[in-house]
């Protein structure tokens, strides 16, 4: 029985300290990164995330609206924690990846650890982030868990050989709507 | 014991909620007198399975069919005590079926939204910490459905079991041990009001540790209680 990884597993999935409030004003550091913005509005920062780079922020939790920043993943390294390292190994983050295998990436690593039944990658488009290249796509998507139909919309660059995504996700009904006009704002407002 | 189980016991033990769990919430304000309204009962999501070594739900079919059998008896039981006009969701010829059925499943992560930031004080977030109000919904498009029309309410029910195989259970026994608490098993159930007008949900029953076996009569008849218990509107006992 490999007791480690469903250990891991656990203590990743139980809540920790507590959750932040994220004040209008300019955001340094985001995600231990080079990335930041400056929201409008007020934004709630989860404690609990899924990597070292990476952090999430919400309005009403992140079954119903979530931004996730991917700060810097560098060469050989996982979008996500990876819980089970042997059945569910998740994809790397390679330092020749070109922008359009940034959506790829982000799909098989849900596929493979977000419990994820169904997913489409639906438009890719060129983008820039602050001053960079960047690509910009939507998707939707399916979990087991819980059978609601999400959407997202994505922004993803390579700087240095490391990647940047942000990412917003929202239940298709009302939720996605409702929300994205303040992520659209958030997105306008990054430098990296 | 290894080390890497006792710096894993002690990472949970921090992360571990320390505040007690709530189960039950309202908007601010929010009565309802009984004989006032009209409240359609949609159909329950009910999904029971088992739980393996690893944590992962492995459905099971002929529990599920139990489950609704006994859930949709116990209902029927209880829909004539609950203080107002209680109808079963009749889908028609309105075509709204798949919609309601994301609804359905909408109506579930809002509830778990509620139990994780809301009724978790300790986990709360703070912008809804700060108003202490009780702002959650589906959005008043549901109001719009034709298989809705001349409802008030929709009383929304969901149930998820999975009950703990024996390598579960083993594993919460060797964790144990360790001095980590691992659970074996998961019931969880939602019961919501939405009101239709403004897609508000204005009262919810939930909890990630519910009693009764779904599986069976009795079991199923405490659960329903559970899960109704405190039904705005219902004449106390």
């Amino acid at each position: 029985m490999k007791l480690l990884p469903l250990l891991i597993a656990l203590a990743a999935a139980t809540p920790a300290v507590a959750n932040s409030l994220v004040s209008p004003g300019v955001r340094p550091g985001i995600a231990r990164s080079k990335l930041a913005a400056t929201p409008v509005g007020e934004w709630n920062r989860l404690s609990r995330v899924g990597g070292n780079n990476v952090e999430v922020w919400t309005i009403d939790g992140d079954l119903l609206n979530k931004i996730s920043f991917y700060g810097g993943i560098g060469r050989g390294r996982t979008l996500l924690r990876q819980v089970d390292r042997k059945r569910q190994p998740l994809p790397q983050v390679s330092a020749t990846m070109l922008l359009t295998d940034i959506p790829a990436l982000l799909e098989t690593t849900y596929r493979a650890q977000g419990a994820v039944v169904q997913m489409s990658i639906d438009t890719q488009q060129p983008a820039t982030l602050g001053t960079r290249k960047a690509i910009r796509f939507t998707y939707s998507f399916t979990r087991s868990t819980d059978e609601v139909q999400r959407k997202g919309e994505a922004i993803g660059t390579m700087v240095d050989g490391a990647l940047y995504l942000v990412t917003y996700e929202a239940p298709s009904l009302y939720f996605f709507d409702r929300d994205i006009a303040k992520y659209r704002a958030l997105l306008n407002s990054l430098a990296l | 014991m290894p080390r890497h189980v006792a710096y894993l016991a002690a990472m949970f033990l921090l992360c571990a909620p320390v505040a007690a769990q709530e189960k039950t919430g309202s908007k601010p304000g929010f009565t309802l007198q009984p004989g006032t309204v009209r409240i359609v009962l949609m159909r329950p999501s009910i999904r029971v399975g088992a739980q393996s070594t690893g944590g992962m739900n492995e459905p099971n079919a002929d529990w599920t069919d139990q489950a609704r059998r006994h859930l949709t008896q116990a209902l029927h039981d209880a829909q004539s005590q609950l203080g107002n006009v209680v109808v079963d969701y009749e889908e028609g010829a309105s075509g709204d079926g798949p919609l309601l059925t994301q609804y359905t499943q909408l109506f579930g992560a809002v509830a778990d939204s509620v139990i994780e930031y809301q009724f978790f004080p300790g986990n709360r977030l703070p912008t809804k910490k700060r108003d202490k109000g009780f702002e959650w919904g589906v959005g008043a498009d549901i109001g719009k459905l034709r298989s809705l029309s001349g409802a008030n309410y929709a009383l929304f029910i969901n149930t998820h079991d999975e009950y703990g195989s024996t390598g579960r259970k083993m594993l919460q026994i060797v964790a144990a041990m360790g001095g980590v608490g691992i659970t074996s098993g998961v019931h969880v159930g939602h019961a919501g009001l939405i009101d239709l007008t403004t897609g508000e949900l204005v009262w919810l029953n939930a909890d990630r540790q519910m009693g009764g076996d779904v599986r069976t009569a009795e079991g199923a008849a405490k659960r329903v209680a559970q899960l109704l218990g405190g039904f705005p509107g219902k004449a106390a006992p």
